[in-house]
């Protein structure tokens, strides 16, 4: 009912105020141009994001210092806390970084985010700012119509600021007419309801504009034309550092549990800080004072002096809460807990993972290992062996002549109940992802849904196997038996060894090391096939095993060949660049058919 | 000159084919750094092995990423010259 209500509610008052004040109406432009020119900034940041930022985040998030300032950085050249709050979010639901580190960006971007009432107040008054909006908007607009994505983001950038800059310009006039006509420096309050009442404004105002830089530009422009006081305009400051979380927490409905704890972090940090910040806002005057003083800032200049209170605030809160990091980490995670999943459900696919094409990827990369996880253990009992035991240090020969229990799992309902939902999930996620990326970010989601058809492949195949197998298993004809043990082996291997493979760093070129393991199947069923004459010649197994133990071996290759090929995609880490660069040097079937050519000829010259 | 130089400079930047062409070479490079790392230890392996099947083993692994270092060196090569050449058509 309230929704209802408050839209036309906004835009009724916002009307009235038009139609009786011209001056009203230029400052609520100015704010309409300021936001505007955000959101081409925001536009124009994301064409930048194809690699570059999930390169960045990896080298500059392993230690706190580096989290924090890799948020300082970062907001001071977006110029939007929101933003990289919004980012941080869908980088922590896609699994790319800790928790901790996501606080220290978010701590950070809160420092960050006052260089902008720096930039205002000491750059954008103090010039005829509107005079660089205008170049700025003209080339900016001719680039955003150029094909190549870095230009375009160029131009959103420059439109955006642009914008960011005409916006300031109409504020700071409306401002300054209005002081003609409305003294509203009249209403201020002193005192602490003055304080509380003024905090509570700026939290509104930043709640409704969802930017606390439009809030904190408004203040200042209207702080320089003497139309609030500077103890109202330190008020409105702490509570527009409030209201700014609000878009944390809207990034946040849509993420998983982990984007909801960074949101609450969030939150916390920045009402704590706004406490401790009303709570001493007398002494923290008296030290932006001597800050200034020692600066060499005017008594008078209360615009500056508003930017060492909004810095000094910050910083004062980021010293408060730094050491208890790890103690929030622990409440954070007591409190919001992963609530008890079923294996087929998805558990990184979310709306915060679509924000930028990297988390995307990786939110599907991660999800189809998922995927992989909850059929090798279908795969393992479909070869009547525990799953732990293929991933154990044991002999696979040893463990696979001992297990002779036969395991009766129904493969298709074990598909159904685990895989089936999840791999629709996954391919879903990618149909929509894939809309607004660039063509190698979309290969790349290509490549990983290959992977999931693969991984459903292998259990299909080991669906056939399965049958045969446990009828044989304990077969009285020792020959039939070894074979099937043979071939339980090999896919036992291919798992054993593509695991040791997932388990290495990005460092190591073991991913490149599944050709060895390509070439080792290829050589096991030329055997295989070897074998199987013999025996047939020799009647020592009858026809109608044969026919099975064929067919069979064929479906234990293919199952093989399948995880292959999902491991070759899936277990490959590092950049996006590098995995392709990767898997451009795997060796195709014709390479591979030479090198083992070349193998038999060295060994038939050997022996000769 | 200078201007000249600058409008080259910015040009080569926007030009993504090019721009694409270098990174793939610096991948490559990185990842056949890798690869040349790792035959080492295998090769430091192989000396170590006395058991005749493990030996057999690591000499195929041996021969398969010096198989895949060579592909990887023939698509440098490959990508050396066509930047050669597209060097060549701008002037």
């Amino acid at each position: 009912m309230i929704r209802k209500i408050l839209l036309p509610t906004i835009l009724g008052i916002l009307a009235y105020g038009f139609w009786i004040s011209p001056d009203f109406k230029q400052i609520a432009a100015g704010v309409a141009i300021f936001l505007f020119g955000m959101l081409a900034l925001e536009e124009g940041f994301k064409a930048f994001t194809g690699g570059l930022l999930e390169n960045l985040l990896r080298r500059t998030t392993d230690k706190l210092w580096k989290s924090l300032s890799f948020g300082v950085v970062t907001t001071t050249i977006m110029q939007s806390s929101s933003l990289v709050s919004v980012i941080t979010i869908s980088f922590l639901s896609a699994g790319l970084i800790p928790l901790a580190a996501g606080i220290g960006i978010i701590f950070g971007a809160n420092l960050g985010t006052t260089t902008g009432a720096w930039l205002v107040a000491g750059f954008g008054l103090k010039v005829k700012i509107s005079a660089y909006a205008m170049p700025m908007l003209v080339f900016g607009i001719i680039l955003v119509f150029q094909k190549s994505r870095e230009l375009k983001g160029i131009g959103y950038v420059l439109a955006g600021l642009g914008f960011l800059f005409l916006g300031i310009h109409h504020m700071k006039e409306g401002f300054d007419a209005f002081k003609g006509s409305i003294d509203l420096a009249q209403y201020a309050v002193a005192g602490y309801p003055g304080i509380f009442l003024f905090a509570l404004l700026g939290l509104v105002a930043t709640v409704v504009m969802q930017s606390s830089h439009a809030t904190l530009v408004l203040i200042i422009t209207a702080l320089a034309a003497q139309q609030i006081t500077y103890e109202n305009a330190l008020a409105l400051a702490i509570g527009a550092n409030i209201g700014t979380t609000i878009t944390a927490i809207i990034g946040a409905l849509s993420a998983n549990v982990e984007g909801r704890r960074l949101a609450a972090a969030h939150l916390i940090f920045n009402v704590v800080t706004a406490v401790v910040a009303i709570a001493l806002i007398y002494k923290l005057a008296i030290a932006v004072d001597s800050i200034s003083a020692w600066l060499g800032i005017a008594e008078t200049d209360y615009t500056l002096k508003l930017a060492v209170f909004h810095t000094l605030f910050n910083a004062l809160g980021i010293a408060l809460m730094l050491p208890l990091i790890g103690k929030m980490v622990e409440f954070l995670e007591k409190r919001f807990q992963r609530r008890a999943r079923t294996a087929a459900e998805p558990r990184f696919l979310n709306d915060a993972a679509f924000e930028l094409g990297d988390t995307a990827i990786e939110a599907v990369r991660k999800e189809t290992l998922h995927l992989y996880d909850n059929a090798f253990d279908i795969i393992a009992s479909g070869l009547s062996l525990q799953a732990d035991e293929i991933l154990a240090d044991r002999s696979l020969e040893n463990i696979v002549t001992a297990s002779r229990k036969p395991i009766t799992i129904d493969i298709d309902k074990e598909y159904n109940d685990n895989v089936k939902n999840l791999y629709a999930e996954i391919v879903g996620f990618i149909g929509e992802a894939q809309t607004s990326m660039t063509s190698d970010q979309a290969d790349e989601l290509f490549e990983l849904r290959a992977a999931g058809r693969d991984i459903v492949e292998a259990i299909k195949d080991t669906k056939h196997l399965q049958k045969n197998l446990s009828n044989y298993l304990n077969a009285d004809n020792i020959d039939i038996r070894r074979e099937y043990d043979d071939l339980r082996r090999q896919v036992a291997r291919v798992m054993r060894q593509l695991d040791n493979v997932r388990k290495v760093g990005e460092d190591s070129a073991a991913i490149l090391s599944i050709d060895t393991l390509k070439m080792e199947v290829k050589e096991t069923d030329n055997r295989f096939d070897q074998n199987l004459d013999g025996l047939v010649r020799k009647h020592m197994i009858t026809p109608q095993m044969a026919t099975s133990l064929m067919n069979d071996g064929s479906y234990a290759y293919d199952v093989s060949k399948h995880l292959i090929k999902m491991g070759e995609i899936l277990f490959s880490t590092g950049s996006m660049a590098i995995r392709e660069a990767e898997r451009s040097l795997a060796l195709d079937d014709e390479e591979m058919v030479v090198l083992m050519e070349e193998d038999v000829n060295n060994q038939t010259g050997v022996n000769r | 000159m200078k201007l000249a130089k600058i409008i080259d400079k910015a040009e080569r930047y926007i030009n993504t084919d090019e721009r694409k062409r270098k990174e793939k070479r610096k991948c490559l490079k990185h990842v056949l750094k890798k690869i040349r790392r790792y035959e080492k230890q295998l090769e430091q392996e192989l000396e170590n092995e006395q058991d005749i099947d493990k030996h057999k083993r690591i000499k195929k692994r041996i021969k398969l990423a010096h198989a895949q270092r060579k592909k990887g060196l023939a698509m440098m090569d490959q990508l050396k010259k066509k930047q050669k050449k597209g060097n060549a058509k701008e002037k």
